[in-house]
């Protein structure tokens, strides 16, 4: 195995100066599908933010094994925090994703828009690549938004609850094309869910988050430790 | 018709005034796309403001350093600009610096800023009852009174605002539809935020001293909330908020002058009607979809 996309050694993550996460220490490997799970308010979204580099850490190192300069990891927010009020389509909000590999004042050529539309496809949404961003369903948006972090063709894919506030049919299909695009082109992918169930055919391990320690298993070692109620009580990582 | 005709013509005497008009017109929406988007209309009604307290300031600085006399020799255009341009710059970065800090308190520092702005303005005005005449013409924004030169300037600073948002559009619009995404992207959602408040400073300031606070607030609010409600993309959002402010400017300067009105008011009221009938005409529309 190569050296790890992602490391984090000793870190704390927190806001303004107040850690919520501490001594955190992991590794995302290339092709491994990890699913972020614990209870609500134990410092999941805290974690893949400072995976992103959203969050300066507090103390600590976090190194990435690829050129994050260049090929930055697509990131996929939870998608109530983008405003209906933009006057976008759904090709269009693909289209920022290219921007990632732009110079700041290059414009958006053929070549991008060829890109957001091969997205769009992969992620079957073709058919309403010209509709508003706003009036889509909760489940395109996401899969719009999952299209979008592709488009500059990421090693690492992090999303936060990518299946939240979506119909079980809708989930499913999130999870699809999670599963076809980690399968498929090898993707990484850091997905924060509360959903064990779903994740748990998919996952190849899972980081439990709770009372500011972090612990990996594997989502059979969850779910059986869970009914124990021993997980999160094992190695502090 | 002969009066558009007349209007239109070169020689038309206030041909300088209509184009100077023309011009806030049309780069107030470019600008205003983003407090619309941003929803941050509020700060649109507070920056004009101080805007014209800046304006209030400079003339009374002047008078208390260089006298009364020597005040009158000075250019009051330049001098209104450079009041102007000092607030409204000052007032939106520290604004910006707040709203960073927590949104809580937002809508209750820009109504803050907007009330001190008012009161200082008025305070500067009583303090200098000499220039009083000339400020008030200024704060007003006497449109009629533009010279060959504070056109130049005009277009020469609103054509660099225009290059700036139209160059960068991409980041601006980054930035401001998924800030997360800007950050994760590599780019520095500060100093874009930085740039952008420059270029909606820089203008709001020209427009006030050119046209007044009420016409900078109308253009920079009506047209783009017009255009949202006909638009489905960014780039023809800009183009057709700008157009109807230019449409707006043109007709409400034909209506001041065939009628002898008000000019700055005016253009606020065309803008204003196209409003209502791009709203009526869209309301129409969805029940004509929901009656077929």
């Amino acid at each position: 195995m190569g050296a790890p996309l992602v490391a984090l050694r000793g870190a704390s993550l927190g806001y303004d100066g107040a850690a919520v996460l501490e001594h955190v220490t992991l590794t995302v490997e290339q092709g491994e599908l990890l699913a972020l799970l614990g209870p609500n308010g134990a410092g999941k979204t805290t974690l893949l933010r400072g995976i992103a580099g959203l969050l300066p850490l507090l103390a600590g190192h976090l190194e990435y094994g690829f050129d994050r300069r260049r090929t930055p990891p697509g990131y996929v927010a939870q998608r109530e925090t983008l405003d209906p009020i933009f006057p976008l389509t759904a090709h269009e909000v693909v289209l920022m994703g290219t921007y990632a590999r732009l110079a700041r004042i290059q414009p958006v050529g053929r070549r991008q828009h060829r890109a957001a539309t091969r997205r769009l496809a992969e992620a079957g949404l073709e058919a309403i690549a010209e509709q508003p961003f706003s009036t889509l369903s909760g489940g395109q948006k996401q899969r719009v938004l999952i299209a979008r972090a592709l488009a500059g063709e990421p090693p690492l894919l992090l999303l936060d609850e990518p299946t939240a506030g979506v119909d079980p049919l809708a989930a499913t299909a999130i999870l699809d094309t999670i599963t076809r695009l980690h399968r498929d082109h090898g993707l990484a992918v850091v997905l924060v869910t509360h959903q064990l169930q779903l994740v748990r055919p998919l996952a190849d391990a899972v980081l439990w988050v709770e009372e500011g320690r972090v612990s990996k298993g594997t989502a059979d070692d969850l779910a059986g430790q869970r009914m124990l109620g021993t997980f999160g009580g094992g190695e502090r990582r | 018709m002969e009066l558009l005709f007349k209007m239109l013509r070169p020689d038309f005497l206030l041909h300088d005034a209509l184009l100077g008009s023309v011009l806030v017109g049309s780069v107030c929406p470019l600008v205003g796309v983003y407090f619309v988007l941003r929803r941050m209309i509020l700060l649109g009604v507070a920056l004009p403001q101080l805007s014209a307290a800046g304006i209030a300031f400079a003339f009374l600085v002047s008078r208390m350093i260089l006298g009364e006399r020597q005040q009158g020799t000075m250019n009051a255009h330049s001098l209104a600009l450079a009041g102007s341009v000092a607030f409204t710059l000052t007032g939106i970065f520290l604004l910006a610096a707040f709203e960073r800090r927590g949104r809580e308190m937002v809508e209750a520092r820009i109504g803050v800023s907007f009330a001190v702005a008012g009161a200082c303005t008025m305070l500067f005005l009583a303090a200098d009852p000499s220039g009083e005449a000339q400020m008030v013409s200024l704060l007003k924004g006497d449109l009629l009174a533009t010279t060959a030169t504070s056109l130049t300037t005009l277009m020469g600073v609103l054509g660099v605002v225009v290059l700036i948002l139209f160059v960068l559009r991409k980041e601006f619009l980054l930035v401001s539809f998924d800030r997360d995404l800007a950050v994760v992207f590599g780019r520095r959602a500060e100093f874009w935020d930085a740039l952008l408040y420059l270029a909606i400073g820089v203008t709001i300031a020209l427009g006030v001293t050119t046209a007044g606070p009420l016409v900078t607030f109308g253009f920079l609010v009506v047209p783009p909330v017009a255009a949202r409600r006909v638009t489905r993309h960014m780039i023809t959002f800009s183009l057709v908020a700008a157009g109807i402010g230019a449409v707006s400017a043109f007709a409400g300067f034909y209506c001041a002058y065939r009628f002898d009105v008000p000019l700055g008011p005016a253009e606020v009221a065309v803008a204003s009607m196209v409003l209502l009938v791009v709203s009526f005409g869209r309301g129409l529309g969805h029940a004509l979809r929901g009656f077929a």
